[in-house]
């Protein structure tokens, strides 16, 4: 196995193991993981269901324990990290997006978006929320609630959400897994703004279109590293799937 | 934070007008509660308004703290997503649990506004039914007192904060993962909180059990009554254990809507049980109390039929010797004494029944000896001093100072006069003025006819039978009447707990009606299918308030025995037979409107729309 070694590791993962269950019954989701994110780019995860790839995710990105080894943010250690120390690298350091947007539906896109900066004891500028909200072509919309919004905007709103901190890493579950083929292109289009712009990105998907427009993909089966791929198109990525779906 | 509490207040506003409402009429009742209990106790009125309505307070700020808390923990536990995802964007526990906090804050105060204006009219119907039932005089009026104003919001504030208290906890550790996960994962069914205040409460059962029969009538009556709240409480407690054990008994019939609900009640633990809670509650106190309360009436009533050996009652004095065929003439005239008993610090004075006795007669008629000489007195039947020692009575215009006590007769269930005075120590003037009543044993052949003719002369005669009859009549309906009191608007509280906990409960089901539908269920299937399942919790919470009852009668049963020697239970149980209806026929309603309600939307458009 070998490790990326193209820039700094934005995140790392050591050895990294996750079991659910115990017994004969006992689920190793991941299992002695070890991989980099490099700082400033874009990292697709990709494998069958029940690959793992959701679960390394929620690894790296300290929501989920890990039974052994150890996840690096930068020098963080996240591992050890206690729940006030995670939930200020959440504040701060760690930006997410997921599939089902998961906006607070009593706040309207504005509110939204400068929660986390509120949560963290700040005072949001409105310019900067507003900022904010137009990179992701939104700015027209601050006041509207997200069911007032459809699902396209509203993943872009929780983008939005997520930037706001400046996080150094964006971790991204399924971003495009309920959207529409159009929608789901303007969302990837801001991403790839984002990476190349030198936002670090650790994106989980299925689709084969939304990892191609990633730097590098990784491929996971039963919980293992089992392949990567950079630089290749959606056929490319769709093939090597298919070969390890096989 | 309270930006985002009074966002929250906004959007959840099912969850959170059931929590409204749970503080309002809780401040409402204690507010009237507590009125009332001072009026009472500054017009001097009727000595039983008194410790009635002390007893009427106590439980309205149980119920409310009970039903306010059940209710906040609940409408927490159906919002674990929403906190997770707070969590999630970086929200810290701290920040969690003081957004719960401000919304109790803003719900108890708010609570609190309605209740103040809610708890006058509580008040009206409280007056109404105290004047009705003659506890107080005509004239009562609960008075308005300025301060009551803190007190109630004080009530509204405490109430709410503290009924969050423990949810807020148990949120603040909800793990941001779960946010992520569709319906936000189950929580864990028994938490170590429940476990500890099921057990304490349970402990605390017992202990009255257990102690209850120890207490005599008095004290042995006290404890048995209250043994069905913390009984209740204690299968509150276990409710996510016992209500989907129990409601899988129930029989749904076999088909698809029935295996639907009793999924649906495995699944929803936690949401069966809070829907169970304030009707277990309910059940307990009501069919507890009244149980225990005509038990121990039907107790007396019997120890006091086995007791006499009289037949005539006659509401006059019968001289001995008067009327022919007379065998024993027990006349009793009846005193309000006040009695000081102690000395020094521990000096008492209270007012107390008196019966001036002839002792021999007394104990032909009662069956229980009693040795009067000289100044010496005995205990009554109704206790209160003690058996021996010495207390000093005054009665009214006679202070006969102080007074060797040197026998008691048995206390009895029934009550009765607390002192026995021999009829040399009273002056005549204070005789002649109280009431007298005697009792009447024939001799044998005598013509019970002709013998009554006589006593007519002297005053109303009763048989001892028809006197005992009325007797327990005029008991039991005074029972009733402070059972209609003290649990009467409580009661309604509960029911109304129950209402708003189904209410809260469908409030959240939307979504899962909606895929139920869209899986081929019809929307009348749908309800169908809600309305099995909120029987199905019904049935489990009237058979866990029985339960809960049945503890207070086990305490009935040991108290009776020991106190009279028979072990006695007489259940209202045309009483029962009305709670179990009118719980089924609420629930039900409720049930049905809320689905009904909550299906009214095309199943797709819910669906499709998230947010």
């Amino acid at each position: 196995m070998t490790t990326m070694t193209m820039a700094p590791a934005a995140v790392a993962l050591h050895g990294v193991s996750r079991v659910f269950g115990r017994g004969p019954a006992a689920v190793r989701a991941v299992d002695d993981v070890t991989l980099d994110f490099p700082r400033g780019g874009w990292t697709a995860v990709m494998g069958p269901s029940g690959s793992g790839k959701s679960t390394l995710l929620h690894c790296a990105a300290g929501l989920e324990r890990v039974d052994g080894g150890r996840v690096l943010l930068g020098d963080t250690e996240l591992t050890s990290a206690g729940d006030a120390e995670l939930t200020a690298l959440r504040r701060t350091r760690i930006g997410f997006v997921f599939q089902s947007f998961n906006l607070i539906g009593a706040l309207t896109a504005e509110q939204n978006v400068a929660l986390p900066l509120r949560l963290a004891g700040k005072r949001p500028s409105r310019s900067v929320v507003r900022a904010t909200l137009d990179a992701v072509g939104l700015a027209d919309r601050a006041r509207h609630k997200p069911r007032e919004l459809s699902g396209g905007q509203q993943q872009r709103v929780a983008i939005a959400r997520a930037m706001v901190t400046g996080p150094e890493v964006l971790f991204a579950d399924e971003p495009t897994g309920a959207l529409d083929s159009t929608a789901a292109r303007t969302v990837l289009d801001l991403l790839r703004a984002m990476a190349d712009a030198g936002q670090s990105i650790v994106m989980v998907t299925h689709d084969p279109g939304a990892a191609a427009r990633a730097d590098a993909v990784v491929f996971l089966r039963d919980g293992r590293v089992v392949d990567r791929l950079a630089g290749a198109d959606a056929r490319g990525v769709a093939d090597r799937l298919g070969a390890w779906e096989r | 934070m309270l930006g985002m509490s009074r966002a929250g207040l906004a959007e959840r506003w099912t969850l959170f007008v059931g929590a409204l409402l749970s503080v309002a009429l809780g401040v409402a009742l204690v507010q009237s509660s507590l009125l009332l209990l001072i009026s009472a106790a500054g017009q001097s009125s009727d000595d039983a308004a008194v410790p009635m309505l002390g007893v009427v307070l106590g439980g309205s700020v149980f119920l409310a703290g009970f039903v306010i808390s059940s209710t906040f923990a609940f409408t927490v536990d159906q919002r674990r997503r929403d906190l997770a995802l707070l969590r999630l964007v970086g929200g810290s526990r701290g920040q969690v649990r003081r957004l719960l906090l401000g919304e109790a804050l803003l719900l108890g105060l708010t609570g609190a506004g309605f209740g103040v204006p809610a708890g006058l009219g509580v008040m009206a119907v409280q007056t109404w039914l105290m004047r009705r039932f003659e506890f107080v005089p005509p004239g009562f009026t609960g008075e308005w007192r300025m301060w009551i104003l803190g007190v109630s919001f004080g009530t509204g504030i405490l109430l709410a904060v503290a009924g969050v208290l423990v949810a807020a906890r148990r949120a603040a550790r909800v793990r941001p993962l779960e946010a992520l996960r569709e319906s936000g994962a189950a929580a864990r069914v028994m938490t170590a909180g429940r476990w500890v205040a099921g057990l304490f409460f349970f402990a605390g059962a017992l202990a009255l059990v257990i102690v209850a029969p120890h207490g005599g009538p008095a004290g042995g009556q006290a404890m048995a009554m209250n043994v069905a709240m913390p009984a209740a409480v204690a299968m509150v407690a276990f409710g996510p254990l016992l209500v989907p054990v129990l409601a899988r008994l129930v029989p749904f019939g076999g088909g698809v809507l029935g295996s639907l609900a009793r999924a649906n009640v495995r699944d929803a633990r936690r949401r069966s049980a809070s829907v169970a809670a304030p009707l277990i509650v309910l059940v307990a106190l009501v069919v507890g109390n009244t149980g225990a309360g005509s038990s121990f009436t039907a107790s007396g009533v019997d120890e006091l039929a086995r007791s006499t050996h009289a037949d005539f009652v006659v509401e006059a004095p019968v001289p001995a010797g008067a009327v022919p065929g007379v065998a024993t003439v027990s006349a009793e005239t009846a005193l309000l004494a006040d009695v000081t008993v102690g000395s020094g610090d521990e000096r008492e004075t209270t007012a107390l029944d008196a019966l001036v006795i002839d002792p021999r007669a007394y104990a032909a008629v009662h069956g229980t000896a009693v040795e009067l000489s000289g100044r010496a007195v005995a205990r009554g039947p109704g206790g209160e001093v003690p058996a021996r020692g010495r207390v000093s009575v005054r009665l009214p215009g006679a202070d006969l100072g102080q007074l060797p006590v040197v026998a008691a007769v048995p206390e009895r269930m029934s009550g009765g006069a607390s002192l026995l005075l021999p009829p040399g120590l009273v002056p005549a003037a204070a005789l002649a003025q109280a009431p007298t009543r005697s009792f009447v044993a024939l001799e044998p052949g005598a013509d019970p006819a002709a013998v009554r003719a006589e006593l007519a002369r002297l005053g109303p005669v009763n048989t001892a039978g028809d006197w005992l009859r009325a007797d327990a009549e005029q008991r039991s309906s005074t029972t009733n009447k402070v059972m209609l009191i003290v649990l009467g608007l409580g009661g309604l509280y509960a029911l109304i707990g129950v209402i708003n906990s189904i209410v809260i409960g469908a409030a959240t089901r939307r979504r899962e009606f909606a895929e139920a539908r869209v899986t081929g269920l019809t929307r009348a299937q749908v309800v169908r299918s809600a309305l099995l399942e909120a029987y199905a919790v019904t049935a489990a919470a009237l058979v866990l308030g029985a339960v809960a009852a049945s503890a207070a009668f086990f305490a009935v049963l040991a108290t009776t025995s020991a106190v009279t020697g028979a072990a006695t239970l007489d259940l209202p149980w045309p009483l029962f037979a009305a709670v179990a209806a009118i719980a089924l026929t609420v629930t039900g309603a409720t049930s049905l409107i809320t689905s009904w309600s909550a299906t009214r939307h095309p199943p797709v458009s819910l669906l499709a729309a998230r947010e």
